[in-house]
């Protein structure tokens, strides 16, 4: 029993930080009806630069977060407007495939740049536990999750509170009455690409200390968001975070009641399952496209 | 009286007659070299780059039957090539035998898995189908890497050596490649000709419409999956015997896929060979980039970008842009046709109309469907009598387009039901809607642009059978028909037009014929005169009374009133959805409640106690 709640803790803890990394994925798809595939080789990119900060200037990973966000705010505007802008219009199948591409072109980048070696940011605490009674927490993994819930609420207060976030969520129901009351389309479909990749960014820099990384695992990421994002609901930032927990915490159970081997293979079974059972996902509305005008 | 003249099969110019002179002679000059290509030369280099191309190849003209014509991108089509050659390696380890059962055999397996993919994707559309390939790919690597006793795990097998003679080297391999290519180009040329290629085409283009004009899209959905994997499982299979050797990171790496994808959108996906050019350059480019770049990073970064830069900046790929560039520079001296006046050739005057009679071909009972909380209908019935062209009006948002969609099957409502000649109808699909003969068009029109005129209108299909997935697309018989029906609709001269290069009035006009090829009993027509002059509408109401006549009942939503109350009898009038009139139009225009629907209870200026209104 012990045993079983110590899973469900560990579980829930990495569910926090999957549903970070997950929420940035599917606001870009609520909004711009993109599927960014190369929202995992973003993330990879936020934890070199995290790990990069640490190793040479000696910075914590977790308060390096907020240089690391800049560095990713900069970069989504940059591949957004470069790369994504020109296929705005296209329909979601050209997106798939242009963001296909891109994500191993960064692979390869990251490559050149940080090498194929995994590494990891190891900062003092990362080998230290709590322990709360008959419990034991992964200082990394609970500093982590904290982190991924202050990123997310932040991001909640901007979409609720200010007026980017409420042109978003304006855009993301109708683009074309946003531009009528004024909204600059362009504009805010480059910051909305910008905070998804600043968030994968900031999910990037979490992950930095909790293992180690190397270039090649993005694929292994993008999987184990879309499967979240599928099973939440595509567009759906409530049902992202209730799947990524569910996720995490099945993950868990599958490393330590089967095998670590097999834990990957839960999200690729729980793709499969969503898209029989409930296409739209936990919490997912029928798209509009789904519904003849 | 004035004819169109008969267009002849050529027409569409001696333009394309020469350009396929043009571009046979190189095809066929590029097959021989290809085929005969180990006679030609003896190093061992280009002997296997040309193997390599005919293994994507094979595999990119199997994913072009999916992807570019069916418009379902998947991401992942190396998953069916490993597939192959773990299904070879195990086969011939584990079991023994010759190739000739098991190269067969892993092209099986592989449309076996394309099935089962296919049948969870019937629900969803094209992105969550890339999502589908893309964790098919991961989970059969998971299961090759920790399926020990199976697949020996991360360390691979090792299959037996060819038996044959050291002379022939790597013949057998090549040639079987290069039959292999023939077959799978001639099964995607006969696919592009028949009612299967073109309903993929349908789908691609607009998947719902195309349920709507009787293409029973699932099916075709999971046959072109399945297709495109069986020929990349057999590719797989002869890939897996030549290497003789398979592992997990060998067979399933993302890479693979990506330059199959790459293949198929350098070379031009939804042609026949631009695949095989794709693959023609991808793979020398990746033998490039292996042996004087130093591979590793230098591939991903190479064939990501180019993906990336084919997406942007050459989209239908080299086959088809050099294609319409040379057809631009045929046709440079040719006036184009855009305002070209609409043929109206005199129509025999229709015989006096029919009485409609009692009996109610399509009716609804007791609709209702819910948007959360938004009753779009609320307890709706009507009947559409038999031979009449029945109007269904009403404010804006009062629930009509939901009624249609509804009755042709789009959407389900959350309960009532739906009757058609006799018939409870609203468990059935809509392409089965479709051939009990209800055809629609839509208030946006949907058709599908990139087909040209003639081919939208034979797109639609009167029945469902496995024999017409091979029936040869446009037959002369249905092309007659087809260009009677464009000529009806005054159109003639764009029939071999892309649908996208119409304007909005020719496109409702095109709609409405491409509804009549489907020969339908009952055509429900959403917003006709919206948007188009009134010449147009004139011609359509003349259109309407004249099928009429012939025994077509209509069902009309419309908002211009002279037109609807000019035609049509008995007018069904719908607020907060729910009828809250129904009568002739005579009647409905003196009812009390369809003024207060239109116009509010304050719409008399005088006091109420002056006025007595």
């Amino acid at each position: 029993m012990t045993g079983l709640l110590q899973t469900l803790i560990l579980g829930i803890l990495i569910g926090g930080v999957y549903a970070l990394l997950a929420s940035g994925l599917t606001v870009i798809f609520g909004v711009m009806r993109i599927i960014n595939i190369a929202h995992g080789a973003l993330m990879m990119i936020g934890a070199f630069v995290t790990y990069t900060l640490w190793r040479d200037l000696g910075l914590d990973p977790l308060l390096g977060v907020v240089i690391t966000v800049v560095v990713m705010l900069a970069i989504g505007w940059v591949l957004y407007l470069v790369t994504v802008r020109p296929v705005r219009r296209a329909p979601v199948t050209t997106s798939v495939l242009l963001t296909f591409g891109l994500a191993f072109f960064l692979e390869g980048v990251m490559g050149f740049i940080w090498g194929n070696n995994a590494v990891a940011a190891r900062p003092s605490y990362v080998d230290a536990s709590i322990s709360l009674g008959r419990f034991y927490v992964p200082q990394a993994l609970l500093f982590g999750f904290l982190l991924a819930i202050v990123i997310m609420v932040i991001l909640q207060l901007i979409f609720s509170k200010t007026w980017l976030g409420r042109s978003i969520r304006a855009s993301a129901s109708s683009e074309d009455a946003a531009r009528l009351v004024g909204v600059n389309i362009p504009l805010v479909a480059a910051m909305t690409f910008a905070i998804g990749a600043a968030s994968a960014g900031a999910g990037g820099s979490i992950i930095s200390i909790m293992g180690s990384f190397l270039p090649g695992m993005q694929i292994l990421w993008i999987t184990r968001m879309l499967s979240i994002v599928v099973l939440g609901g595509l567009g759906s930032v409530p049902g992202a975070v209730v799947a990524a927990l569910i996720l995490g915490v099945g993950e868990s159970l599958v490393a330590s009641y089967i095998s670590p081997r097999w834990a990957p293979a839960l999200s690729v079974l729980l793709i499969f399952f969503i898209l029989a059972v409930r296409p739209q996902g936990l919490l997912g509305t029928k798209l509009r496209e789904d519904v003849a005008q | 009286m004035r004819r169109v003249t008969q267009a002849a099969p050529a027409s569409g110019g001696s333009g394309l007659f020469s350009l396929r002179k043009v571009r046979y002679l190189p095809v066929a000059v590029v097959a021989v070299v290809i085929a005969l290509f180990p006679l030609l030369t003896d190093s061992g280099y280009y002997q296997n780059m040309v193997i390599i191309s005919l293994v994507i190849a094979v595999s990119a003209v199997g994913l072009n039957i999916i992807t570019g014509f069916g418009g379902y991108p998947s991401l992942a089509q190396g998953a069916f090539l490993g597939v192959g050659a773990y299904a070879a390696a195990i086969g011939s380890i584990k079991v023994g035998g010759s190739p000739f059962y098991w190269i067969p055999l892993a092209g099986v397996l592989a449309g076996f898995f394309a099935f089962l993919l296919g049948l969870l994707s019937l629900r969803t559309r094209g992105f969550a189908f890339a999502i589908i390939t893309v964790s098919f790919l991961t989970l059969v690597r998971l299961v090759s890497q920790n399926w020990d006793s199976l697949t020996n795990g991360t360390a691979g097998m090792t299959l037996p050596l060819p038996s044959w003679d050291r002379a022939y080297l790597n013949w057998p391999f090549h040639f079987a490649l290069v039959v292999l290519l023939g077959f799978s180009l001639l099964v995607t040329w006969r696919i592009r000709r028949t009612k299967f290629g073109v309903g993929l085409i349908a789908m691609r283009e607009d998947e719902d419409k195309a349920g709507a004009v009787g293409v029973n899209t699932p099916t075709y959905k999971l046959l072109g999956f399945v297709v495109s994997a069986i020929f990349t499982g057999m590719a797989g299979a002869i890939y897996g015997y030549y290497l003789t050797f398979v592992d997990p990171l060998g067979m399933f790496g993302l890479l693979l896929s990506v330059q199959i994808i790459l293949a198929v959108l350098l070379g031009g996906k939804g042609t026949l060979f631009g695949p095989v050019l794709g693959a023609f350059i991808i793979e020398p480019l990746n033998e490039v980039a292996n042996n004087q770049l130093g591979g590793g990073n230098i591939r991903l970064v190479i064939f990501g970008g180019v993906l990336v830069l084919v997406v942007l900046l050459l989209p239908q790929g080299i086959i088809s842009t050099v294609r319409r560039r040379w057809s631009l520079w045929q046709e440079r001296k040719r006036p184009g046709l855009t305002g070209a006046r609409i043929e109206l050739c005199e129509r025999p005057k229709p015989p006096v109309r029919p009485e409609p009679s009692d009996r109610y071909i399509l009716e609804v009972r007791n609709l209702n469907k819910r948007f959360g909380g938004l009753r779009a209908v609320n307890d709706c019935s009507f009947g559409v009598p038999e031979g009449s062209i029945t109007a269904l009006i009403g404010p804006n948002g009062s629930g009509k387009t939901t009624v249609f969609n509804i009755i042709t099957g789009m959407m389900t409502a959350d309960s009532g039901e739906v009757w058609f000649d006799g018939k409870r109808i609203d468990h059935l699909h809509p392409w089965s809607r479709a051939h009990l003969g209800l055809g629609r068009t839509f208030q946006i029109t949907r058709l599908f642009g990139e087909m040209t005129v003639l081919e939208n209108v034979v797109a639609p299909l009167r029945e469902f059978s496995v024999r017409q997935l091979n029936q040869t697309a446009i037959s002369g018989e249905e092309a007659a028909r087809a260009e009677e029906l464009i000529r009806m609709v005054g159109l003639i001269a764009y029939r071999d037009r892309p649908a996208a290069s119409l304007s909005y009035g020719q496109r409702k006009l095109i709609e409405l014929a491409q509804v009549l090829a489907l020969e339908p009993r009952v055509i429900l027509l959403d917003e006709p005169a919206g948007g188009i002059n009134p010449t147009l509408i004139e011609r359509l109401g003349e259109l309407i009374v004249e099928l009429n006549s012939q025994g077509k009942t209509f069902l009309i939503v419309e908002h211009n009133m002279p037109f609807v109350m000019g035609l049509c009898n008995p007018i069904r009038v719908l607020a907060r959805g729910t009828t809250i009139c129904q009568g002739s139009p005579e009647y409905v225009q003196q009812d009390q409640c369809v003024l207060e629907a239109y116009l509010g209870t304050d719409f008399v200026l005088e006091p109420k106690g002056a006025g007595g209104a």
